[in-house]
């Protein structure tokens, strides 16, 4: 007994120690998709140490103690970022009291965090790691009266309790139908809410002399939103109508700073030009076709296709069929804007290099980085994809999580006669 | 989530009360002296031209590949199928080894009933005025020109199920329609083909009806469908034996009718044990349930399905979004298949009917990964042939067989990777949908938004 005890402590110390020292790896023969001027290297090796990556070349050396992957002239890849998603903001997102998305009854918006609410524990994190995204955007939505959801952030996939990696990354509003409606009821509603509040953080905190003060905003809102309202991190809008989307390039004019990504802009392709010329980056997911709202009469697949050739600045997401709370489809929707017109190089940058600068991460392989790779066992954007290593700062990543637990339990080829409950 | 946003909507839309429609004689009198029963289905293939496709790779949806094969669609019929064939035809086009295969057959929809755009007076898809509406038929609130079914054609659906949604116990009368641009559901309504009957299980009718005089529980639920099969078999007993005091109840003829085999249950469901309650409940009263549809805990009990020769109609990768649906995996569908029980995709959505090719090769890979050895050709029976068995229609289409309806896509590339495109689909021999000459239905919907 005391034996186990003492083998069960060294054990523990073991996986401790191995974590704080990070082993070192050497990926050998990859077809490495670099994002950067490097481009796709074939049959390039990647060293990993002390969790950055210390070289990228053809037959490379591997320095002593090194454990060895093999890639066999798979994809090795930077791991995917997802741009909008709720990722650990809720287990269940029809049980209210699991749901910390939006709070519809609180004084504050934009002075939450999204941080706060983070579980790096919720299954979909584990879940949606297994299929390669790396790092996400989270966001809280907009409730009640307010057209604002919060302060987001950024976290790694990891799973661990250290994993946000920027607590205050980014200030979600949002225009379109929802925020009509939240605003009072009009567009005009809204677009002053948006004003005013932008004028109360701008004017923070000389405006702010009495307990009524602000013409939108109170005071702790109106402090969350000086950092939005100066450009120092993005202003993320919601909207999907060009019309919308003009009146907020119009924003700009009054609020010249400010760093703005469109979330939606389904309606984008009809003012490309105008979306370049403002230098207004848009996030689009490119199985928006429908006219789902009076919002979005003009979506169309090639959307993203049009946007490109006009220089606008894209991401790509999979918002629709339930990708905010799991972005793990997120390599499907990239793979059919490729099936649309655009470059494979485009759309893979669109999940991870492109919206990873927008919120001050790397999202690309060279030396020095963080590693933050994935090894896949085919074309990362071909729906019969999927991982079979990954990394999250140089740490080797688990690719297990519940839903494995579970195929594994009633998987068919299983030779266990247990009962299910005992496998 | 669009299922959260239908229940959402279900408050709002309680209000448009379904008109009470008597038992009049006069309509019986109508109606047969049109000699067409109301709501009868008025479909009519679009004009074809006898056309030849050579050098296709051919997944028929038998379980066969077929490298290097032709396809002879004559008067909207197959007429052959294979290597050897030399036909005379109106059009010949070389698919230059390009995939054809049967049309995509979506059992799961709900085009037409919760159309876009998706505003408050399109909801109807849910009678959400007491948990039994077996009388409702989907049909009546399908709006034919809602925009997703032109998408579907372009994704290569050519048949596809509308429902009820799934706020109660009973939630009437499904509809199998030929995803043909028309002006009336009438004219999309797959000839013949059975009528179906949609029920749910499990969370949205007790949290519908909870405050609204129940059920609201699980056990409610299925004290539910136990009084009303009471009732309908009483129903049954007084209608086989007729005579004039016999009164017609639409409501009771529904259930009475899937009592006589002629109308397939079609239930909602989520979790495994509860499947299993409701397959004791159809013994209790000799009902056979057809398919079980979202069915995310299928794979824990596959071997029960497979005794009862029940089918499943899954997702690929949708769950977590309530508790029921918690327990969803990846391998869920070829897990079912791999025990011999009845597998198919589904969508429950406009977009993701617009794909389900992809949504099929994701669930196959993953099946694969996890060590089973399913070939691409055995999987594709999840997309159109086991559906068409589903829905009583595999006789007619489904497959590519020698007599049965030419419902043909021809591919960009490979179906089973996510750049492959339909190039072009044909329902019942007719080229509805031609990427390259543009040819493809636009909604009344999407006219003159230009400005």
């Amino acid at each position: 007994m005391i034996l186990l005890r003492t083998l069960t402590t060294a054990l523990l110390f073991s996986v401790v120690a191995s974590s704080a020292l990070a082993q070192d790896y050497f990926i050998s023969d990859a077809k490495l998709v670099t994002n950067t001027s490097k481009g796709i290297m074939e049959n390039a090796d990647v060293i990993i140490r002390a969790g950055k990556i210390t070289q990228i070349g053809a037959d490379l050396t591997a320095p002593a103690g090194v454990e060895f992957i093999n890639a066999e002239g798979r994809w090795v890849t930077p791991g995917l970022f997802a741009p909008f998603s709720r990722l650990g903001l809720m287990d269940i997102g029809g049980e209210d009291v699991t749901n910390d998305t939006s709070s519809g009854d609180s004084e504050t918006s934009i002075s939450e965090l999204a941080s706060d609410s983070f579980n790096p524990k919720a299954v979909f994190v584990a879940n949606t790691r297994r299929m390669g995204v790396t790092h996400a955007v989270i966001s809280p939505s907009a409730a009640g009266d307010s057209i604002f959801g919060g302060t987001g952030a950024i976290i790694n996939l990891s799973g661990a309790y250290d994993s946000i990696e920027t607590p205050r990354a980014f200030v979600h509003v949002q225009l379109g139908e929802s925020g009509t409606r939240r605003a009072g009821g009009s567009r005009a509603a809204a677009l002053q809410q948006l004003r005013s509040a932008l004028n109360d953080a701008q004017a923070y905190p000389s405006r702010y002399q009495g307990p009524e003060d602000g013409d939108a905003l109170s005071r702790q809102d109106a402090k969350a939103l000086v950092g939005a309202a100066r450009g120092d991190m993005p202003l993320l809008i919601s909207a999907n109508r060009a019309m919308d989307m003009l009146n907020i390039i119009s924003l700009k004019d009054d609020f010249k700073n400010l760093d703005i990504i469109i979330l939606g802009a389904a309606e984008a392709w009809q003012i490309a030009d105008q979306l370049a010329a403002a230098d207004i980056k848009v996030m689009v997911d490119p199985h928006e076709n429908l006219p789902s709202s009076f919002d979005s009469i003009g979506a169309r697949l090639d959307n993203v296709v049009i946007l490109d050739k006009a220089g606008v600045d894209y991401a790509i997401t999979n918002a629709s069929a339930l990708g905010i709370q799991r972005p793990a489809t997120l390599a499907q929707h990239a793979g059919n804007a490729v099936g649309n017109g655009l470059s494979w190089n485009k759309a893979f940058a669109a999940i991870t290099v492109t919206p990873a600068k927008w919120f001050g991460l790397k999202g690309s392989l060279s030396n020095g980085e963080a590693a933050n790779l994935v090894v896949w066992d085919g074309d990362p954007l071909n729906v019969t994809s999927a991982p079979t290593h990954m990394f999250i700062n140089g740490e080797r990543q688990s690719l297990t999580s519940r839903q494995t637990a579970l195929r594994d339990r009633y998987n068919p080829t299983s030779n266990d006669t247990r009962p299910h409950k005992y496998r | 989530m669009k299922k959260s946003i239908r229940m959402a909507l279900l408050g709002a839309t309680s209000l448009a009360l379904l008109t009470a429609c008597g038992d009049k004689k006069e309509t019986e009198a109508e109606t047969q002296s049109d000699k067409r029963p109301a709501f009868a289905s008025t479909y009519t293939p679009q004009p074809s031209e006898t056309t030849l496709i050579t050098n296709a790779r051919i997944i028929d949806g038998t379980g066969q590949e077929i490298e290097n094969a032709s396809l002879l669609m004559t008067d909207g019929k197959i007429t052959s199928v294979g290597t050897d064939i030399r036909a005379e035809a109106d059009i010949t086009i070389n698919a230059d080894g390009k995939y054809v295969t049967p049309g995509i057959i979506d059992i799961h929809s709900h085009l037409g009933n919760y159309p876009t755009p998706s505003v408050t007076a399109h909801g109807d898809g849910n009678e959400v005025t007491s948990p039994i509406t077996s009388e409702v038929y989907a049909e009546h609130g399908v709006w034919p020109q809602d925009p997703g079914f032109d998408e579907a054609l372009q994704g290569g659906v050519t048949t596809l199920h509308i429902l009820p949604g799934s706020a109660n116990l009973f939630g009437g009368r499904g509809v199998t329609l030929r995803n043909i641009p028309a002006r009336t559901v009438q004219a999309m309504k797959f000839p013949d083909a059975p009528y179906t009957l949609k029920m749910a299980c499990g969370e949205n009718p007790k949290r519908v009806y909870g405050n609204k005089g129940g059920p609201g529980s699980r056990m409610g639920n299925v004290a539910g469908y136990r009084k009303n099969w009471i009732k309908a078999q009483g129903y049954k007993k007084k209608r086989d034996k007729g005579g004039d005091d016999f009164k017609r109840d639409l409501q009771l003829e529904t259930l009475a009718d899937v009592l006589d085999g002629k109308i397939l249950v079609n239930m909602h469901c989520y979790r495994a044990d509860e499947m299993v309650q409701i397959l004791d409940l159809a013994k209790e009263f000799d009902y056979k349930v057809t398919t079980f549809h979202h069915a995310v805990e299928s794979y824990k009990i596959a071997d029960i399905l497979k005794e009862h020769d029940t089918c499943s109609a899954m997702w690929a990768d949708w769950y977590g979004f309530k508790m029921e649906s918690y327990d969803g995996i990846l391998e869920n569908v070829p897990f079912v298949h791999a025990a011999g029980a009845c597998a198919m995709i589904h969508s429950d959505d406009e977009k993701g009917i617009q794909r389900l090719n992809q949504e099929v090769a994701k669930t196959w890979a993953h099946g694969n990964r996890a060590g089973l050895n399913i070939s691409k050709a055995e999987a594709w029976k999840w997309l159109s042939t086991n559906p068409a068995k589903a829905l009583g229609i595999l006789d007619e289409t489904g497959t590519l067989e020698v007599g049965k309806r030419a419902d043909v896509v021809m591919w960009s590339a490979d179906p089973f990777t996510t750049y492959a495109r339909p190039e072009k689909v044909f329902l019942d021999g007719a080229l509805l949908f031609d990427k390259e000459s543009g040819l493809k239905p636009k909604s009344d919907f999407r006219l003159g938004f230009g400005g």
